[in-house]
């Protein structure tokens, strides 16, 4: 089975202060829609994207993303 | 259904050419019909694509910055980026064919004779249309690749 990229996003959003999907997107410069497609593991973000959404939640790169 | 400004400008601008090409070749279709085609219908045709062209993409982009007034000013993201580069990879395809087709056409003759003699066209404008059918396609490819992945998702 192939390995794919998934995240936790929402989780991450809903505790710090249930922020919106579009509050983080204009955080890392995307659009909401983009924040959708990642959160559902529709689209896989480019390294910076990935790395401004850690360093929003001050979390590990690996917190946020999984591969598996 | 969550839907980007971009992914309906996209619908829409597929829509539109889908409506104006097939009014170009229904325009054709008939000439042909009735042996009346001449260089002067074709470029009447043409124009009228131009005109129609400028015109409906100006009004979709009034209408969807009215509807959607907010995301107006919307500017791509990466995301946007390559779906779109996956859409113009694809149209690439389909143009350099098309343009493997014309040449063909135009360095063997003999290889398409019976399609002139089918659509009882003269050579100019069967080159012509070859190269509008798969300007076209190439477009509605584009389009379609545009939706398929920003509903789909990769």
């Amino acid at each position: 089975m192939s390995k794919k990229i998934t995240n936790n996003i929402r989780r991450l959003r809903f505790n710090n202060d249930e922020m919106t999907q579009q509050m983080l997107a204009d955080v890392v410069g995307v659009s909401r829609q983009t924040i959708v497609a990642i959160e559902k593991d529709k689209y896989s973000p480019s390294l910076e994207v990935a790395f401004k959404i850690a360093e929003f939640f001050q979390e590990p790169l690996d917190t946020v993303f999984q591969y598996k | 259904m969550v839907m980007s400004y971009k992914e309906r400008s996209i619908w829409v601008s597929l829509a539109i050419t889908i409506y104006i090409w097939f009014n170009y070749f229904s325009t054709i279709y008939h000439s042909i019909q009735s042996q009346n085609l001449t260089i002067s219908i074709m470029q009447s045709a043409l124009l009228s694509v131009v005109i129609m062209t400028v015109v409906l993409e100006i009004l979709h982009h009034i209408v969807i910055a009215i509807i959607d007034n907010k995301n107006a000013n919307y500017d791509e993201d990466e995301r946007d980026k390559k779906i779109a580069l996956l859409g113009a990879n694809n149209a690439y395809y389909i143009l350099s064919f098309t343009t493997i087709v014309a040449v063909v056409h135009l360095l063997f003759p003999f290889m398409s004779h019976h399609i002139e003699a089918l659509i009882n066209l003269p050579n100019e404008y069967v080159i012509i249309n070859i190269i509008i059918i798969g300007a076209l396609i190439a477009e509605i490819s584009k389009f379609a690749t545009q939706v398929f992945y920003y509903r789909k998702g990769f």
